[in-house]
């Protein structure tokens, strides 16, 4: 069971998630993405990422927040086709969230 | 922040069931549902293991070469170890007790968990043999020229950062005062503990050592504290007149006893900034 990054990173990619994940399976292109990405293939549960965001963005998979749960889809299908991904959060969230 | 993100769900998935596995949520659009493919990483090892120190049959020091050198790390950070096991990269991160500065091997200090997914595998493996090692990561570190007395709360192979980072303290030349509170079930479980013996002698390092089970005949000539990790925390604090304002206190080991030492600092009044806590045992259990 992964962990998502939900709504609350969009547009804060704070980034303490990256330096502190130990198996390097949450990553983003700062020129193309408005969030991180988890990728559930390479999450190992450990959770640090959880305690670490300061914007409180990550969840386990299991206990994403109802209105969050696209999420989890986000972050899996942004390994295999970001560019869908990133038309779908633009078209969710058209204007930058402050 | 209250944009709709049901709207990607309504846009690209329709309604998504809670019981829907996150393989079978692929790009739906059109309908289709289609497992999303599984990417692995490459497997291919890049340290070897040069030995496994046994404290007991649970509790070993591992001491691992990278093939291209120790990168750069700080005190208090992890790295991943991992094996290929049934063909895939299983990994497990694993806070390092070496010196930052070392430039040939790390090492970790790690307990066995029987019914685990990794440690079984890993102590299936010969010196030697070749495992994968993942960069440092962490923030779970010094903060540079704090001069502040260091209090480092362990339990078990919690221990292994504030190794390093006392390490680092005793070479550093704000000298700040470190104590450093390891509770473990029995005696053997102590590891690293002649090292800590000797730089409590120089007088610059307080360490007390506290088994939990000082009844168990394992622990027989045992004639230090006992009790357990939180209880001991507290006469520490007593005994060794430690000013609050003047502390910054981090804690690393099981989560229970992680949650109760904060607790008793923050009851004693120290300010949440200076109880620093590792955190990388999930709500569900510990690395296995």
């Amino acid at each position: 069971m992964a962990y998502v990054i939900a709504e609350p990173c969009i547009d804060q990619m704070d980034q303490s998630c990256v330096a502190v994940c130990p198996v390097d399976c949450i990553t983003s292109d700062p020129s193309a993405d408005r969030k991180f990405y988890i990728d559930p293939d390479n999450c190992i549960d450990c959770g640090s990422c959880e305690s670490a965001c300061p914007n409180k963005a990550i969840f386990r998979a299991d206990s994403l927040p109802a209105e969050w749960a696209g999420f989890a889809w986000v972050d899996a299908t942004w390994y295999v086709d970001p560019g869908q991904v990133r038309a779908a959060i633009d078209a969710s969230y058209p204007t930058r969230v402050s | 922040m209250t944009a709709p993100v049901l709207d990607i769900e309504r846009r690209l998935l329709g309604p998504i069931g809670p019981a829907v596995p996150l393989t079978a949520r692929a790009p739906l659009m059109g309908g289709l549902i289609e497992a999303r493919p599984i990417r692995r990483r490459e497997i291919t090892p890049n340290a070897t293991l040069v030995s496994r120190i046994d404290l007991t049959p649970a509790i070993a020091r591992f001491v691992v070469r990278p093939d291209g050198g120790v990168p750069p790390f700080k005190p208090g950070q992890y790295f991943a170890l991992g094996l290929e096991v049934d063909g895939a990269l299983l990994q497990r991160p694993y806070s390092t007790a070496s010196p930052a500065g070392t430039t040939d091997e790390v090492e970790f200090l790690i307990r066995r968990v029987g019914t685990g997914s990794f440690t079984p595998h890993l102590w299936q493996v010969a010196p030697g043999g070749r495992v994968w090692l993942g960069p440092p990561k962490g923030l779970f570190t010094l903060r540079d020229g704090d001069e502040r007395t260091h209090l480092f709360v362990s339990t078990g192979t919690g221990l292994a950062p504030f190794v390093s980072m006392s390490e680092a303290l005793m070479r550093s030349p704000t000298r700040p005062r470190i104590v450093v509170v390891h509770g473990v079930s029995y005696a053997a479980e102590l590891a690293h503990r002649d090292r800590l013996e000797a730089w409590s002698s120089t007088g610059r390092l307080s360490y007390v050592p506290t088994v939990s089970r000082p009844a168990d005949p394992a622990n027989a000539g045992w004639t230090g504290a006992t009790g357990r990790t939180e209880a001991v925390l507290d006469r520490v604090c007593d005994q060794l007149a430690m000013d609050l304002q003047d502390t910054v206190a981090y804690i690393c080991g099981n989560p229970e006893m992680i949650e109760a030492a904060a607790e008793i600092l923050r009851g004693r009044g120290f300010a949440e900034s200076a109880v620093i806590r590792e955190h990388y045992w999930t709500a569900v259990g510990p690395a296995k």
